[in-house]
């Protein structure tokens, strides 16, 4: 009876869970499967294994130039998220006039579509766009407009603005569930604000800060559609896989591996990133 | 280290004008992208120099719907991200109770598989999901396309309701039993309305991420079901800046109001939720 | 100069259209352990706030050892402060928590150690330094405090209701134990808090406020014994409260008799006293006796009817009705029982019975 009642329990919870099953199965890993198998393949065929798509990209000097290309955009974009995210956390605390705005400004980028932002910054940046014409407006001795659309520092750019959110929220959330005390504490006990901010903030929002920019950190190395549009020559991991299918005919295999080496390169970082944020959190 | 330390202390110290200095650079480079983009769509041989148009149009908005067909992409769109959030959220009820409420050996596990997606970067999936769909012959179908977008949407889904649900009150069940209420009536008139709130929020995010998704379209759209977003993307290749302008604004619309909603019905903080387990 | 540690000075604080502080005027001498004493809400924190540095006054001036600190940051102000949820640094260890306040300073290495050490062994603590403050339970966590805030021998110790958070067994034992610590470094305190209880057992003076205002000063004796406002005498232990006139002053003996429905109650004569102005008179319940009704008289003996018992462990809390109008509560130990119905002669003490004006 107890054994039935137990057997039936198990076969309503799996009967529960099976849509997310399936659409795990069938829109994830059967696709992922379906990328690896075809990675193996040769071009345009399908029987035979062979491991000559990952060697053919690796063994370029290309291959090098796109995977720092990606990391470094992504990194850097991950790194200027902090930086700003702790100085914007750490004013929008303090509930000045109008922190309400700024606090919905925070989130422009993440719910308006990724290819506007791109393309209002491609004007805004652009050549003849306000950025250039405010710099030589006020600095007479620029005469050329500084070229930042497709440039590595200008992607960067673009890159932060674009996925910054992530940490600016999981850090302005950590440091306002921060116990007003502890500062207190700290401040009568003879620390200045630097020493509060290096002593006691900093270490106790840490995990709030890493676990956004790891968030970051995801969505700028996937980034896809900002490259393409903006990207240029400079052409990250996911432009490479995607410009593979755009030829015709379409090199399946090729896009694949490319496509393989990408998602066990941000495995194998996201994996040392969390093993950090864990030792940092304990 | 000297600097960023004078730069912080100022920072704290609470200089008030140095603070909106920074809030007011920081407001202007979120917003300015869009005002350019709005002045690009309605203005007319706005060429060398100029800070502002010279001329005012409405002539790209007629372009855009002429040519491009707007109201039929953006039919299109709509249809597809209804269809791609009535599937997550079908597919997030159940799931996302049977997550929150019912013990589950590996429940961790389960849980990390499902936001596996999330952490893969979606052109590395969306290839296998271009291959397989193109066997099925779901190219180029509205079901196709949602289908695509669901799997970014249903992690999603999961993820807010499994929270909602595992948020439930115990007691309030027990209550409703106690009261007389059989299992479909306190599903209908406790359970419901009380999961109501992670449902709409649930809704919205899977609306937004399906009306903004991108890549995964690329890879599956066809000429019948072509999304704003790709069109988008098509005409700035095509280099028509002032109709892609013009549609981008369209395309923002439902942003803002999305991100009204949001700002009246949930926390912001909960556009990056439920990641803390990470 | 003066002989005041702490000094606040005509201390006033707003927050928008409440006053927290009205006018604030409190000395604490040196060596001494004050308590502000006062319901919540009553400003006893916004005052600590001030000696902190935490609120600016609004008006008027705080000194600590003489210096006006009304303008100077928390932070060089050389006090220490235990808080009432314990506000340890959840991210270092126990011996760390200690080491903070030193290594701020700039204290070497080995000298760090040393006191650290030392303020370790004085709170019995010593086997738990390696401790992050989640591993250790509340009584343990506010002895932490305690010696992250003595560590440095700051001027001044400033307790925020240091004890709230605890069980009451524990908050008893760590009363004593607070007191010992402060006795031993013969440092100055301040001590909030809202319990009349630890407020008396500790204290060498308390202060009692209310509504922003400061209502009394004095020893705990003094605060007990013959409050200067109903409202301390309502907020400090139990009373009774009689409405009368005064019907004559014997000011040779230091006694008045006050006429309360009939009753002719001798009190002990108050500064303010004349004869045929009102009278609140104020008895605490355990400075009258019971005894059974064939008791002979004497000063202040009435008879009286029980008209309800509350069985208390060690004592037992009657109603007693006096003539037709007047309900006194009493409360004596339980040795003796009187039932009710029953008639009792009650006695109260003239010598504890006492007037506010």
């Amino acid at each position: 009876m107890r054994r039935g009642s137990k057997l039936r329990s198990t076969g309503v919870t799996l009967s529960l869970l099976l849509p997310g099953l399936a659409c795990f199965f069938g829109l994830f890993f059967y696709p992922m499967m379906v990328t690896v198998v075809r990675s193996l393949r040769p071009e345009g065929s399908d029987t035979g294994w062979t491991l000559v798509n990952y060697i053919s990209f690796l063994s370029t000097a290309k291959a090098r130039d796109v995977i720092v290309l990606t990391f470094t955009l992504s990194l850097s974009a991950t790194l200027l998220s902090i930086l700003f995210s702790v100085a914007l956390a750490l004013i929008l605390r303090k509930k000045l006039g109008g922190h309400r705005f700024f606090r919905l400004t925070m989130i422009i980028p993440r719910v308006v579509p990724g290819l506007i932002g791109a393309l209002g910054l491609l004007l805004f940046f652009g050549s003849r766009g306000w950025f250039n014409l405010l710099v030589m407006g006020v600095f007479p001795f620029v005469e050329k407009p500084i070229q930042i659309n497709y440039t590595v520092p200008g992607l960067i750019l673009f890159y932060t603005w674009l996925y910054f959110p992530f940490t600016a929220l999981t850090t302005l959330s950590a440091l306002e569930s921060l116990d007003p005390g502890i500062e207190e504490a700290a401040d009568v006990a003879g620390a200045n604000k630097w020493h509060v901010l290096r002593y006691v903030i900093l270490p106790l929002i840490m995990p709030g800060i890493l676990a956004g920019s790891v968030l970051t950190f995801m969505a700028a190395f996937g980034a896809f559609s900002i490259p393409l549009i903006a990207g240029g020559n400079y052409r990250p991991l996911s432009v490479e896989i995607y410009k593979q299918i755009d030829l015709t005919p379409a090199r399946w295999s090729a896009a694949s591996a490319r496509a393989m080496i990408m998602a066990m390169l941000q495995v194998i970082f996201l994996t040392i990133y969390m093993r950090i944020l864990r030792r940092r959190s304990r | 280290m000297n600097l960023l330390r004078i730069y912080v202390k100022s920072i704290l110290r609470g200089r008030k004008v140095l603070i909106y200095t920074f809030l007011l650079c920081f407001g202007l480079i979120i917003y300015v992208p869009f005002i350019v983009i709005m002045l690009r769509s309605v203005g007319k041989n706005w060429f060398g120099r100029l800070w502002l148009p010279p001329e005012l149009t409405l002539d790209w908005y007629r372009w855009a719907v002429e040519v491009t067909k707007i109201f039929r992409i953006t039919l299109n769109t709509l249809i597809i991200a209804v269809i791609a959030v009535a599937i997550s959220t079908l597919i997030g009820i159940p799931t996302g109770w049977a997550l929150g409420r019912r013990k589950i050996p590996g429940k961790e596990l389960l849980m990390a598989m499902i936001l596996l997606p999330r952490m893969i970067p979606p052109i590395a999936y969306a290839l296998g999901i271009a291959q397989v769909f193109y066997r099925l012959h779901l190219v180029n179908t509205h079901f196709g396309v949602a289908l695509a977008h669901v799997a970014i949407c249903a992690p999603y889904a999961i993820l807010v309701l499994s929270a909602t649900i595992e948020g439930l009150d115990e007691r309030v069940l027990e209550a409703s039993a106690v009261c007389g209420a059989n299992r479909f009536k306190t599903f209908f008139h406790v359970i419901l309305p009380l999961i109501l709130p992670g449902i709409l929020t649930s809704i919205i995010f899977t609306f937004t991420a399906s009306y903004n998704e991108f890549t995964l379209t690329l890879m599956t759209y066809g000429k019948d079901t072509v999304t704003l977003p790709v069109r988008t993307y098509l005409a700035i290749g095509e280099g028509y800046w002032e109709v892609t302008s013009a549609m981008s604004i369209i395309l923002v619309i439902p942003s803002i109001f999305v991100l009204f909603m949001i700002q009246r019905q949930v926390t912001p903080e909960k556009l990056v939720g439920g990641f803390k387990g990470l | 100069m003066n002989d005041y540690m702490i000094e606040l000075r005509d201390v006033t604080k707003r927050f928008g259209s409440i006053v927290a502080n009205n006018r604030i005027n409190l000395g604490i001498r040196r060596g001494e352990l004050m308590t502000l004493l006062g319901p919540s809400g009553c400003g006893k924190t916004t005052s600590l706030r001030c000696i902190t540095g935490h609120n600016i006054p609004d008006e008027g001036k705080v000194f600590i050892d003489g210096i006006d600190v009304t303008d100077i940051p928390t932070h060089k102000r050389e006090l220490g402060m235990v808080f009432q949820n314990f506000a340890l640094f959840p991210h270092m260890t126990v011996f760390e928590n200690v080491e903070f306040p030193l290594m701020i300073r700039g204290i070497n290495k080995r000298e760090r150690e040393e006191l650290v050490e030392e303020a370790l062994q004085l709170i019995r603590m010593k086997e738990y330094e390696s401790h992050h403050p989640r591993q250790l339970s509340g009584g343990q966590q506010q002895r932490v405090g305690l010696a992250r805030a003595l560590v440095y021998r700051p001027k001044v110790l400033l307790l925020d209701e240091p004890l709230s958070n605890l069980d009451a067994k524990l908050r008893e034992e760590m009363r004593f134990e607070i007191r010992d610590l402060i006795d031993r470094m013969g440092i100055t305190a301040v001590y909030v808090t809202h319990d009349q209880a630890e407020a008396l057992a500790l204290s060498d003076r308390v202060a009692v406020m209310n509504r922003g205002k400061i209502e009394q000063i004095g020893t705990p004796t003094e605060i007990y014994d013959s409050p200067q406002s109903r409202f301390i005498a309502d907020f400090i232990g139990l009373s009774d409260f009689l409405e009368g006139t005064v019907s004559s002053i014997r000011s040779d003996r230091g006694t008045a008799i006050v006429k309360v429905e009939g009753l002719e109650i001798q009190v002990v004569a108050g500064p303010n006293m004349e004869v045929g102005k009102r009278a609140l008179l104020f008895i605490r319940p355990n400075n009258v006796e019971l005894f059974n009704k064939t008791h002979k008289g004497g000063t202040n003996t009435f008879p009286g009817e029980v008209e309800k018992i509350t069985y208390l462990g060690d004592r037992n809390d009657y109603r007693i009705k006096l003539g037709s109008n007047i309900r006194l509560r009493v409360q004596s130990d339980s040795k003796v029982r009187f039932r009710v119905g029953e008639e009792v002669k009650i006695c109260i003490l003239p010598d504890q019975c006492r007037v506010i004006v």
